[in-house]
């Protein structure tokens, strides 16, 4: 047996635990591909599953981190396209087998390491969810409703407390649910992911707390109270009626495909509560059956259902379970009206708070959510101790995964913490939200990788923090808050760390070090909640001070976040609960008579759309509860302010988006906005002759991939000639570096607005680093070693110039040197809302990922619901529902080396330093882009107007390349290559960084350098310039942000021109090298950090850099 | 042991007239559902039967069923529930063990052996309490008493009761109830007929003095008779029909009419109704 088979098939813990990098770091390429496969075959044939996902994972990890970079591999090589089609498609083990065949035929090389890796790394997470997913549908007390797929086989019956109206008032009485948060007081290093509870239960354990809260207001007297309530109750119309009341949303459903249409409205969540808890099973779902066959079953003829929530301000991002906590309390509530509890009202015993844990599972994956197995914590009541268990005989998972998918509560009692206890920690804590809503879905999956691979520091990690969450607890026990303060924190700086350096943020240390500074010993410790930090999280102090704590963490969060808020993405201004320990878990009281009113905030959202109607056209009991509130706003304070917010509600809309476009107007003049051409674009764009479909090249096009001889390779970093020619004009200071800093980097904070240049993504040098700051440091290096002084520019654009302005302008600390120039950017756009055409080109033409089932099912939802909303606010029509930054947009990186000809930048640059020849250009996330000697030397000894540099290519570079358009080598956009399966046959793909050489690029327009004073001709020559280069259209994702933390995606369409394209110019003719990826990565998308860490990309990048 | 007393109840205010009500049994002769039931019991072996009605009903039964020494007629002075109605017979059964069959329930054998008989005989043969018991659809659970248990060993139709359960959600009844051999989706409903032993009066009693004037029903003192007794389901697949549900008496006439000696007669008869009725819709 294999050392690595071994390794996962043992049961000694000193074998089993045995990291990959052990084997790996020794291994040479050939045993390397032996143990591969190996493993293959391993893994085909294991049957206990978890082997067989530790194999895969094994697999992956080889492929990614060690085979590319044991010297020997080929760095050339075609990735076959029908194997990136099965991946997209989901058919994991088809572009497996084509990968292996391609590697058996051609011998290993990084493009095909890159598609395995990705291959095995999607099976893994999909065996693993397949495996939660059916140990939910497995789990008793579940299965039974994907049995039922006729609304007659329903077997609920509404509970009939809840079908008899009240005598006097003749409305239906209500059911009312209050559920309490969780928090996390252990953090045992994400040890409540399913996965690792299922395989390793004894790992899996965490000390979870039911907390009540309420936002702080020193001015006011408020008590903190379960932030979940819920009402059901019997309509007298035939519809499911949902509506959640935080987030402003209503729906009356009238068919069962509504029921499974999750992503169409904010409702997703209730109406997977309604399907979880059986009152619509899942095994109706395809029914084809009206709905109200399943009402008049269940409630009777002509009668329906409302369902209602409101999550009282806790804004997203919280980490304190607040969906999973309210899936659960809808469904605990569902379940009391439908008979599965014991008591139609009071609290849950421990077998039904299971089973609505184990339902709000099923919850969360039918409405594509996610969370932890101690997320349900709130159902339970006080403290409690949560543990995985091992799978026993009867068990679903028995003889299939070690642990259970549900663990075991231990309900801590005030015999084990005793109420003065309790008190203490309410004293001490001071618990913010840091106003980050950041997705903690990538650090889970890293989690889980890291787990499965052992590696040496993340194992150790572990263990440290399962040591930690036993001193906590009797921390606990023993009634020590500080002694609890400072294993938190600890285990914040260590084991969280260790195994996610991303859990943390520069945000976070700040606050921390400022508090450290200010509170000295009377400051106990961090607590990190939840998946990572920045949003919800927790101090602790010596109770005297923890008033002055509160105010002032509002007040240093409030600083701190305005500091970073261009850099950093928050969701919301930061808040400081109240909080006490919720003794009840989810408890629930039925409402008679006048007590069975909903609060007035219902009746704010619903009466407007009631009282539209005509009133013979209102049910009775609408009728009736009518005449009840408009008693009641008169007599109950409960109501009082009732007639204001009603007004309220119905009038400022319009109001608000006034005020929006005033400023969206005042900007685009400022920013010399040109209307009329965007008149013309929009014409264009609504009849049709431009649109996504037309980015593409004509398909009698011929594109033929360019061979490895036809462009230089890494051979020429070695030619002393080439290095010496480069030294030379390095130390005549003949190179100025130009980093485009124009765009927001969308993909990297998911369409937040935020300049992704100055986001402080890693630590380095004992630091946290922007891009900035690394591409200086260099510079300074590369000034060092080389004897120079380099000009550094930063274009930017309206949307990055004002922040990266101030953080460069000596102001922050640091030094402001003559030789940074930032160049601002000029022309800018106005974003349109897309049309259908483009949409359903995006989502339905272009090859995109299947995602798994269920996600799947409420992509195509959301996809159908933002085609709706694109007919509804009108195809083609200006985007200005938005903050004024979020509606206008960069025209493209094209623009930014003509701007610095046109603003100036470029002559002034000229005149400080006159032997000034060549530029670098780079993109900013460009990280391995740096003054080369070699490189430079190459540029110059080929005399072209500009040299490319290209990497082979990956599975993941798409997006176009280097190929042969019409016989002419040059760079091409993936947007314009006529059909997706041609970048597969590109073996180049573009870094986007480019040596320039000066003169001769003004000679391409038409300039020289004298000339660029005259400001006319400047102008003239780039317009003529610009006016050949194509436009693309392209869609991009901008985040709406709303109500409390809550963000919304939706698709936009700008035009842009590429700086790639100008290599289709024959009177700028180029050269092409072939560099390192370490040189030639493009950092686009958080989720490529963890990796990036660890394949040595990290490791080149702080060796290029000087930080002193 | 032997079996020879029987308890029919009849005393709920949805049943008391169900027991009453006259049908023609197999032999094409009329009797009251109560008497059709007196046949069943008779055909068991039982020798003396008591029938406890509601409050006030003494005069009606009398005048309806020709009476013998051998039944008796025994008044639920208070509405406290099912188990109650069973706990009043504790006079008549005393410390024997006795068949219990509900009043509104009619029972149709699809063997030549009459469900009462065979549960007797079963109960005799193993000396503890036995219910009837039926493989029922999870969507109809939330109507019947459930029962959760295992088979024993060797036999085809017997199982050991471990939990009862009145009329649970599919949910409780996947959690609880789960009898391994049978078909997915389907649990083992009372039948309405049981031998039970004078053990469950005790239990009906302390549930009674435990109660506070509430109600008490069957389930739960099942429930309990099973931690401490052996107690067993046996299961029928005969047809059992519950003259109180919709259709319900027209559906138990039918059974035993068409399983009697005129089903040749009212099968012609039916069908003549078919045949005319589809010619009227056809306009001939």
């Amino acid at each position: 047996m294999s050392t690595l088979i071994n390794i996962i098939c043992s049961s000694d813990p000193s074998i089993k635990n045995r990291s990959l990098d052990e084997f790996c770091n020794q291994a040479s390429l050939g045993e390397l591909l032996t143990a591969t496969r190996e493993l293959e075959l391993y893994r085909k044939e294991e049957t206990n599953l978890y082997n067989r996902v530790r194999a895969l994972f094994f697999l992956y990890a080889i492929h990614r981190f060690y085979i590319p970079v044991k010297g020997k591999i080929g760095t050339e090589g075609i990735i076959p396209f029908e194997a990136y089609e099965h991946i997209l498609n989901r058919r994991f083990e088809e572009a497996i087998t084509l990968f292996l065949t391609v590697q058996d035929s051609k011998g290993a090389n990084e493009g095909i390491s890159s598609g395995l890796a990705d291959a095995y790394h999607q099976l893994a997470f999909q065996t693993l969810a397949d495996q939660v997913k059916l140990s939910v549908r497995s789990t008793a007390g579940n299965k039974w409703m994907f049995r039922v797929g006729h609304p007659l086989d329903q077997p609920l019956k509404i509970n009939s407390a809840l079908l008899r109206h009240d005598e006097q008032t003749g409305i239906y009485p209500c059911l009312h649910e209050t559920t309490p948060v969780r928090m996390d007081l252990s953090h045992s290093g994400w040890s409540d992911i399913f996965f690792l509870g299922m395989d390793y239960p004894e790992g899996a354990k965490v000390l979870n707390i039911s907390v009540n809260l309420c936002i702080r207001n020193p001015l006011k007297n408020t008590e903190p109270k379960p932030p979940i309530e819920t009402w059901f109750r019997i309509i007298d119309e035939p519809v499911i009626r949902l509506t959640s009341i935080d987030l402003a949303t209503s729906s009356d459903i009238t068919s069962l495909p509504e029921v499974f249409d999750f992503a169409k409205d904010y409702l997703g969540l209730l109406k997977a509560a309604l399907i979880a808890s059986g009152i619509v099973p899942p095994g109706m779902e395809g029914a084809g059956l009206p709905l109200s066959a399943l009402l008049d079953n269940m409630v009777g003829q002509g009668k329906g259902i409302e369902i209602s929530s409101k999550v009282n301000n806790i804004p997203k991002g919280s980490r304190l379970a607040v969906s999973t906590n309210l899936l659960a309390s809808l469904i605990s509530l569902c379940m009391r009206a439908t008979c599965q509890t014991e008591k139609l009202t009071g609290i849950l015993n421990e077998e039904e708070r299971r089973l609505v844990a184990a339902k709000a599972i099923l919850g969360e994956w039918l409405a594509g959510s996610g969370g932890g197995w101690q997320d349900s914590g709130g159902v339970w009541p006080g403290m409690k101790l949560i543990k995985g268990v091992e799978a026993a005989v009867g068990d679903p998972e028995y003889g299939i995964s070690k642990g259970r998918l549900l663990p075991q509560h231990t309900i801590l009692d005030t015999d084990t913490v005793n109420q003065l206890t309790r008190k203490k920690l309410q004293d001490s804590l001071v618990m913010v939200h840091g106003g980050m809503a950041q997705d903690v879905g990538p650090v889970l999956e890293m989690v889980t990788e890291k787990y499965l691979l052992r590696s040496k520091n993340e194992w150790q990690a572990r263990n440290n923090a399962i040591a930690y969450f036993e001193e906590v607890v009797q921390k606990l026990k023993n009634g020590d808050i500080k002694g609890i303060g400072d294993f938190t924190h600890k285990n914040f700086e260590g084991p969280i760390q260790d195994i996610i350096p991303w859990a943390s943020n520069l945000y976070t240390e700040t606050l921390i070090n400022r508090i450290t500074e200010e509170f000295k010993d009377k400051f106990w410790g961090f607590w990190m909640m939840g998946g990572m930090s920045g949003g919800g999280m927790g101090f602790i102090f010596d109770p005297a001070y923890k008033q002055k704590a509160q105010d002032r963490l509002q007040q240093l969060m409030s600083e701190t976040k305005k500091k970073f808020e261009h850099a950093i993405p928050f969701a919301m201004e930061p808040v400081v609960y109240d909080f006490s320990i919720n003794e009840n878990g989810t408890i629930a009281d039925l409402g008679t008579g006048l007590n069975a009113l909903m609060p007035m905030e219902y009746y704010t959202l619903l009466l407007p759309g009631i009282l539209k109607k005509d009133l013979l056209s209102l049910t009775e009991c609408q009728r009736l509860e009518l005449g009840i509130i408009g008693q009641a706003y008169k007599l109950d304070d409960q109501y009082s302010g009732f007639v204001n917010n009603l007004f309220d509600r119905m009038i400022p809309q319009e109001r608000e988006s006034n005020n929006r476009q005033k400023p969206l107007n005042k900007l685009l003049e400022e920013l010399g906005f040109n209307p009329d051409q965007h008149e013309k674009i929009k014409k264009e764009l609504k009849s049709g002759r431009i649109g996504l479909s037309k980015n593409r090249l004509p398909i009698s096009t011929t594109i033929e991939d360019v061979s490895t001889s036809e462009i230089s390779g890494q051979e020429v970093l070695e030619d002393q000639r080439l290095i010496d020619l480069g030294l030379n004009s390095l130390r005549n200071r003949e190179l100025a570096i130009v980093s485009l800093a124009g765009g927001v980097g969308s993909r990297w904070t998911k369409g937040a607005g935020v300049v992704k240049s100055l986001n402080p993504f890693v630590k380095m040098d004992g630091r946290h680093r922007n891009f900035v700051e690394i591409h200086l440091a260099k510079t300074e290096k590369a000034n060092l070693s080389y004897s120079t002084k380099l000009q550094h520019v930063f274009t930017t654009s309206y949307l990055t110039n004002p922040a990266i302005s101030t953080f460069l302008d000596g102001t922050n600390g640091r030094p402001q040197k003559p030789e940074i120039h930032i160049s601002e950017g000029k022309v800018i756009g106005l974003r349109l809302i897309p049309t259908e055409r483009d949409l359903r080109f995006l989502w339905e033409e272009i090859p995109h990922q299947v995602l798994d089932e269920q996600s799947q099912k409420i992509q195509q939802s959301l996809h159908a619901a933002l085609i709706n909303w694109a007919k509804g606010a009108g195809e083609g029509e200006d985007y200005r529902d938005n903050l004024p930054e979020q509606c206008i947009h960069p025209v493209g990186h094209w623009y930014e080396i003509p701007n610095l000809i046109l603003n100036g930048t470029l002559r002034k640059m000229i005149k400080d330093n006159p032997n000034l020849k060549h530029l670098l250009v780079h993109n900013i996330d460009t990280l391995g882009a740096s003054a080369d000697p070699a490189l430079l030397g190459y540029h110059i000894d080929q005399q072209k107007s500009m040299t490319v540099e290209v990497i082979t290519r990956k599975l993941d570079d798409r997006g176009g390349g280097l190929a042969k358009i019409n016989g002419q080598m040059r760079l091409v956009e993936g947007l314009a290559l006529p059909d997706d399966k041609i970048e597969f046959n590109l073996s180049y793909y573009n870094t986007n960084t480019f040596w320039i050489n000066i003169d001769k690029l003004l000679a391409s327009f038409g300039l020289t350098r004298d000339e660029l004073s005259d400001i006319q001709k400047v102008e003239s020559g780039v317009f003529k310039v610009a006016s050949r280069m194509p436009t693309y259209v392209i869609i991009k994702d901008v985040k709406k942000r709303w109500g409390k933390g809550q963000e919304d995606v939706y698709p936009v369409t700008q035009f842009e021109k590429l700086w790639g394209d100008m290599t289709s110019l024959p009177e700028l003719p180029c050269a092409y090298i072939n560099v390192s990826r370490m040189r030639g990565q493009q950092l686009k998308d958080v989720a490529q950090l963890d990796g990036w860490s660890r394949d040595g990309s990290k490791e080149y990048i702080e060796g290029i850099c000087d930080w002193d | 042991m032997q079996i020879k007393k029987a308890l029919i109840t009849a005393a709920g205010a949805d049943q008391r007239k169900l027991a009453m009500q006259t049908l023609v049994d197999r032999d094409g002769n009329r009797k009251t559902v109560l008497e059709i039931l007196i046949d069943e019991v008779r055909q068991a072996g039982i020798e003396e039967i008591a029938v406890i009605i509601h409050a006030g009903d003494r005069d009606v039964y009398k005048g309806l069923i020709s009476m013998d020494q051998q039944i008796h007629f025994i008044e639920q002075d208070q509405p406290l529930g099912y188990g109650h109605a069973i706990l009043c017979g504790l006079p008549f059964t005393g410390k024997d063990y006795f068949l219990h069959l509900v009043g509104d329930h009619l029972y149709v054998n699809k063997s030549d052996i009459p469900c009462a008989k065979h549960l007797v005989e079963i109960a005799s043969q193993n000396n503890c309490s036995v219910s009837a018991v039926t493989p029922t659809r999870e969507n109809l659970i939330p109507n019947y008493g459930t029962v959760g248990g295992k088979r024993v060993p060797r036999t085809k139709d017997l199982y050991v009761i471990d939990k009862v359960i009145e009329k649970p959600t599919p949910t409780l009844a996947e959690q609880k109830l789960i009898v391994p051999g049978l078909r997915t989706g389907h649990y083992l409903c009372f039948f309405g007929m049981h031998v039970l032993s004078p053990g469950l009066m005790q239990i009906l009693k302390q549930n009674l003095e435990k109660s506070d004037g509430r109600k008490i029903g069957l389930s739960e003192a099942l429930n309990q008779l099973a931690t401490k007794e052996q107690y067993l389901a046996l299961e029928k697949n005969d047809w059992r029909f519950d003259t109180g549900s919709r259709y319900g008496l027209l559906k138990a006439q039918l059974a035993l009419a068409l399983s009697g000696s005129d089903r040749d007669q009212v099968m012609a008869e039916l069908l003549e109704f078919f045949v005319m009725k589809n010619m009227n819709s056809i306009g001939r």
